[in-house]
């Protein structure tokens, strides 16, 4: 996977959240962003998403320009696997139909295979018990699995996650990271925000931490979170490696 | 012992909790009785003679505006969800004209007197567009006023819908319409249905204020025999029992859907 920022800024009326960024990376499978909250690191992560309109600057992401009109990114979205915070999973709709909605309505595949493919990736992932429940009735961390597997059932070009452990209890926490770690390790190209230094470090092949409206630093895990210089860094993982 | 079973009888500090049927009967016609002992005091300080004979003559008449209550609230609820949906989802309208007509129609209607709007519809505007069956224009004004109420209902439910799951869709590539025929109308209908069924009931009591327009509707066939006969409360406590017989089972309805959807959310 490539990225490329070209001066990308991005405001929340007079607020600056992302300040003139431009960088460019080729080549990894993984990109994890880190950093203290408010530094904009969702919004990078929600621009890429096309969910987020900057007001300057130009995104390339495999090469391909992203343009954020509605057009380009209605038929962007739907080649992309989103993952939120909070999960999302629709509360009316069982586990399945969550899955299936997507692939039948927008995906234009028929029920029955979408129902087949929902089923194989529930059953990999050991949800099938529960692929008729609603929402409610499930704990975070298989929510959490549920909607991973909802991002990951279109075979997305890549999965973009935000921030999938940070609302859930501590327990579930493992059963989500193994997941993506699943995934990554069958060659999903990912990016990721989460504050789960161990995972950044075990899972990444890139960090970027950003802070500022800024990239403060990048580049791969070793060389970024081990020994960093920037006191920003430093500051911060003393922080979040406190009780660890 | 005895004491224990009086205190349960009364108390239940469970605030949620459900209440054991005996108890909850036994206090039913504990309340009950004692607003029955209440009337009946009244009555007879009033010193006033119950003559159900000469009332009881009229009963077809009474029944007959009961069905017509009936057909009249039941014909308004339908055409009252049309234009509740169709306001509703004019209220979140892109094109601005709708939007605000969405908004004075709601405003108006929920603004004035369902008495006033009743006079002037029949005898302004029914008269002006030559709109003579009294029955049609009892239907169309209950229609109109109900639907306002039901506007804000289904307007309520669809914002109830939160922008993320909005977002989601988005995200996921389902269209407006898609979202709306998928994601936000399944879910604003379960949860508009206990409010609905709620306004039903409102409908039928308000259809009352039907009968100074002369429609032969519940009130009306009271206020009919109550001249015939000057027997006031006895034309008018069959009145009241009749509402109950019609509100009663509807807001149990209410409580059952309630509770049927409470897990949705």
């Amino acid at each position: 996977m490539k990225l490329e920022l070209d001066s990308l800024t991005k405001q929340f009326d007079s607020h600056v959240v992302l300040n003139n960024v431009s960088i460019k990376v080729e080549t990894f499978r993984s990109l994890v962003l880190i950093g203290p909250s408010g530094g904009g690191k969702t919004t990078l992560l929600r621009i890429l998403a096309g969910l987020e309109k900057p007001e300057h600057g130009k995104v390339y992401i495999n090469d391909k320009k992203i343009i954020y009109n509605e057009q380009f990114l209605g038929e962007y979205r739907k080649g992309i696997g989103m993952v939120y915070q909070a999960y999302n999973l629709f509360p009316h709709l069982t586990a399945i139909e969550n899955i299936t909605l997507p692939l039948i309505k927008v995906h234009n595949i028929e029920p029955k295979l979408a129902l087949e493919q929902a089923k194989e990736l529930l059953n990999r992932f050991n949800l099938y018990e529960h692929s008729h429940k609603k929402p409610v009735a499930l704990s975070g961390g298989q929510q959490q699995r549920i909607a991973i597997c909802r991002a990951v059932a279109i075979k997305p070009a890549y999965l973009l996650l935000d921030e999938p452990t940070s609302a859930l209890d501590p327990e579930y926490t493992s059963e989500v990271l193994d997941l993506i770690y699943e995934l990554r390790e069958e060659g999903m190209d990912l990016v990721l925000v989460t504050h789960e230094m161990g995972f950044a470090k075990e899972a990444a092949d890139m960090v970027m931490f950003i802070d500022n409206g800024g990239i403060v630093a990048a580049g791969n895990p070793e060389n970024v979170l081990t020994n960093p210089t920037d006191p920003r860094i430093q500051g911060f993982l003393s922080k979040v490696l406190k009780h660890h | 012992m005895l004491k224990k079973n009086l205190y349960s009888m009364f108390i239940n500090k469970s605030e949620d909790g459900p209440i054991k049927r005996s108890v909850l009967i036994f206090n039913y016609i504990l309340i009950i009785g004692i607003g029955v002992g209440i009337l009946l005091f009244g009555f007879n300080k009033l010193d006033y003679n119950l003559r159900w004979d000469s009332v009881y003559k009229y009963k077809d008449n009474l029944f007959d505006g009961f069905i017509t209550t009936i057909i009249i609230s039941f014909l308004s609820l339908i055409f009252s969800t049309i234009l509740g949906l169709f306001f509703g989802l004019a209220s979140r309208s892109w094109f601005t004209p709708l939007k605000v007509l969405s908004r004075v129609y709601v405003e108006i209607i929920r603004g004035t007197p369902l008495l006033v709007q009743i006079l002037i519809f029949f005898y302004v505007i029914a008269n002006a567009i030559g709109l003579n069956n009294r029955f049609v224009a009892g239907v169309v004004i209950m229609a109109l006023f109900s639907g306002a109420y039901i506007a804000e209902i289904i307007r309520a439910g669809i914002e109830s819908v939160s922008a993320t799951q909005r977002e989601t869709a988005k995200a996921i590539g389902l269209t407006k319409n898609q979202t709306y025929r998928y994601i936000i109308l399944p879910q604003v209908i379960t949860r508009v249905l206990p409010p609905l069924a709620g306004q039903f009931a409102s409908l039928v009591k308000d259809s009352s204020l039907l009968s100074i327009i002369s429609i032969s509707e519940f009130t009306m066939a009271a206020r009919e025999v109550n001249a015939n006969t000057f027997s006031t409360l006895e034309s008018y406590i069959p009145l009241a029992i009749g509402y109950l017989l019609l509100t009663i089972p509807i807001s149990i309805l209410t409580q059952r859907l309630e509770r049927k959807y409470k897990y949705e959310t």
